[in-house]
């Protein structure tokens, strides 16, 4: 475990200063955006919500709206990041040599590639969602504090909105988890290829897609193909969060917002419920059958390469 | 006593090339080897396969280990170096004590930080700013601050200058062989090294065809001085090798010569690099030395 943690330390150590950026930028951006404006107009289109400036909005909406988009930018673009260095990630340690530093110390190469994985796929993006949370916090209390004063931001139900920001903090770093669980098929093939390919891995991984769906499922009585890829991305979008199972919401005046966060986490419970039987299927096994081939793959090349 | 290293029947093949051909040999504990050989003779193929890093036939022990199957469990009493400079480029080089410590069970962060302070290199200083001789020194003293028995360097050296050369042997000799602990060192500069081994290995295309110690050079190997007069007497005599030496000529003889021969000039010491030359260089450039 002392290895595995270092590990992980290495990872920290190698990408630190992308990362701080990465978790820092949205908050700031939005921080500096308030300060110049004096608050942020958020149009929701929607039968249930009403369409007005930001700044106008009760303070409880403002911070609650403001957490979740600072939360939700924050990691979409830790995901982006993910995806996109994930096929150079397979082969960084060969690019610059020092795989051979790394394979002349006693750690086996499973759990050098794991602790890998572990840290850009999972730790990051929750790292992100910590952050997103308390950067939306930060933003909100300026927000506030400059449209409404010190007293409403004092007033605010406190109490209610971190129990449901932690319970909905919890349920998404569950469901991230599970998310990529659900997309581990791909991301590890994809890795898998770009480690054994090279440059190559990603044009014929996006080739051999193409070729599946456009000629092998056309030829086969039941399509394969495209359905296992829609499987796999729509479960991992439900994994994280389902939120038609959450009801709707009334952001229009602050009593709506309430309700809703009061019986949030009640709601969020019934949902994880939902979600977890989802992976208690056939294909999710699957799934992580077919991302452990990924992952034999990855450490193969280690072993070989070294 | 069991010897650290034991090969018998060990076979490398990279689809239809040889890489190790059938070698055998020992390592005993105490000793400094020599490996040496041409490019792709086979030393580096040896050197992964004494540390698990490549699939070998035959019978391969290290400490009592196999390689191949018990790659974590030997490499923690093993420290290897594979290749110059590949220490990660992003790295601090206090970082690297940090993480040797937490990866490396017999790892010394004090020992390192000793070792380091010998050298100009800083804790704060990042590998990519350093010298490539810099580099092999803290990759050095960060090996040499293992507690292993055994050390594996494979062409340590390559590319330095002859200070940094110099300065990483002396880190070598003084700070880690203690006459307990054995060194298998591949390395092209021979004759820089001849003074430190114990022991040589000669690989020539994948096959051992030296395996000595040092003391025993002189007892096998017979090399004769003899002026342009007493040429042809030598060749007949069939030395492994002629060679130029100051004032004339020179060959050299697996075993003793005939006396006739002997008598035609004077004994000299063979060299390493002379040994070398004579049992690694291809057939048909020897005939025309």
């Amino acid at each position: 475990m002392t290895q595995f943690k270092m590990l992980l330390r290495r990872e920290w150590m190698q990408h630190r200063t992308g990362w701080l950026i990465l978790l820092a930028a949205p908050t700031l951006l939005l921080l500096l955006l308030s300060g110049l404006d004096g608050g942020l107009q958020i149009n929701i289109d929607g039968n249930d919500v009403q369409l007005r400036p930001l700044r106008q909005a009760p303070s409880l909406v403002q911070t609650a709206l403001l957490c979740a988009v600072v939360s939700v930018v924050t990691l979409g673009l830790a995901l982006l990041t993910v995806g996109l260095q994930l096929p150079g990630l397979a082969r960084r340690d060969r690019q610059d040599r020092s795989v051979e530093f790394w394979c002349s110390l006693p750690v086996g190469h499973a759990k050098a590639v794991s602790a890998t994985l572990v840290a850009h796929l999972l730790l990051l993006p929750w790292a992100a969602m910590v952050a997103g949370a308390l950067g939306g916090l930060l933003v909100a209390m300026v927000t506030v504090l400059a449209g409404h004063g010190l007293a409403a931001w004092l007033q605010l139900p406190w109490g209610l909105l971190l129990l449901a920001g932690a319970a909905l903090l919890a349920r998404l770093s569950l469901g991230l988890l599970l998310a990529v669980a659900w997309l581990s098929p791909l991301l590890l093939l994809t890795m898998a290829a770009s480690a054994w390919l090279k440059r190559w891995g990603l044009p014929v991984l996006v080739a051999a897609t193409l070729a599946g769906t456009l000629l092998l499922d056309k030829r086969l009585a039941q399509p394969v193909v495209q359905p296992a890829l829609d499987l796999l991305t729509s479960e991992a979008l439900q994994a994280m969060l389902r939120l038609q199972s959450l009801g709707a919401v009334r952001l229009g005046d602050g009593a709506g917002l309430q309700a809703f966060l009061q019986a949030l986490p009640r709601a969020l419970l019934h949902e994880t419920a939902t979600t977890l039987g989802h992976a208690a299927t056939p294909a999710f096994v699957l799934a992580l059958a077919t991302a452990a081939l990924g992952f034999w793959l990855l450490v193969l090349r280690r072993q070989r390469g070294a | 006593m069991d010897p650290l290293i034991q090969a018998q029947g060990l076979t490398l093949r990279y689809g239809r090339k040889t890489a190790l051909d059938d070698l055998a040999f020992t390592l005993a504990k105490g000793r400094v080897v020599g490996l040496l050989g041409h490019n792709g003779a086979g030393k580096t193929s040896l050197m992964k396969a004494l540390v698990g890093q490549a699939d070998v036939t035959g019978q391969l022990t290290v400490l009592g280990l196999k390689p191949r199957q018990d790659r974590v469990k030997l490499l923690d009493s093993v420290a290897y170096i594979p290749d110059v400079a590949i220490l990660p480029r992003w790295a601090k080089v206090g970082q690297l004590i940090t993480l040797m410590s937490g990866l490396h069970p017999r790892f010394s962060a004090d020992r390192a930080r000793a070792l380091l302070r010998r050298t100009s290199v800083a804790l704060s200083d990042s590998v990519k700013t350093l010298s490539k001789g810099m580099v092999v020194q803290v990759h050095l003293a960060l090996v040499a601050a293992i507690d292993a028995r055994l050390m594996i360097l494979d062409e340590p050296t390559l590319g330095l200058d002859v200070l940094s050369r110099k300065a990483f042997y002396e880190m070598l000799i003084d700070e880690w062989c203690d006459g307990e602990r054995s060194v298998l060192i591949s390395t092209h500069q021979v004759e820089e090294i001849e003074t430190l081994l114990s022991d040589v290995l000669m690989l020539n295309e994948g096959k051992l065809v030296l395996a000595i110690p040092l003391d025993d050079i002189d007892r096998r190997f017979v090399a004769l001085g003899h002026d342009a007069a007493a040429a042809a007497a030598v060749a007949a005599a069939h030395p492994l090798l002629r060679y130029r030496v100051q004032g004339g000529s020179a060959a050299l003889f697996d075993g003793s010569p005939p006396a006739d021969v002997l008598a035609l000039g004077q004994r000299l010491r063979p060299s390493l690099v002379d040994l070398f030359m004579a049992l690694t260089r291809q057939p048909e450039i020897n005939r025309s030395a």
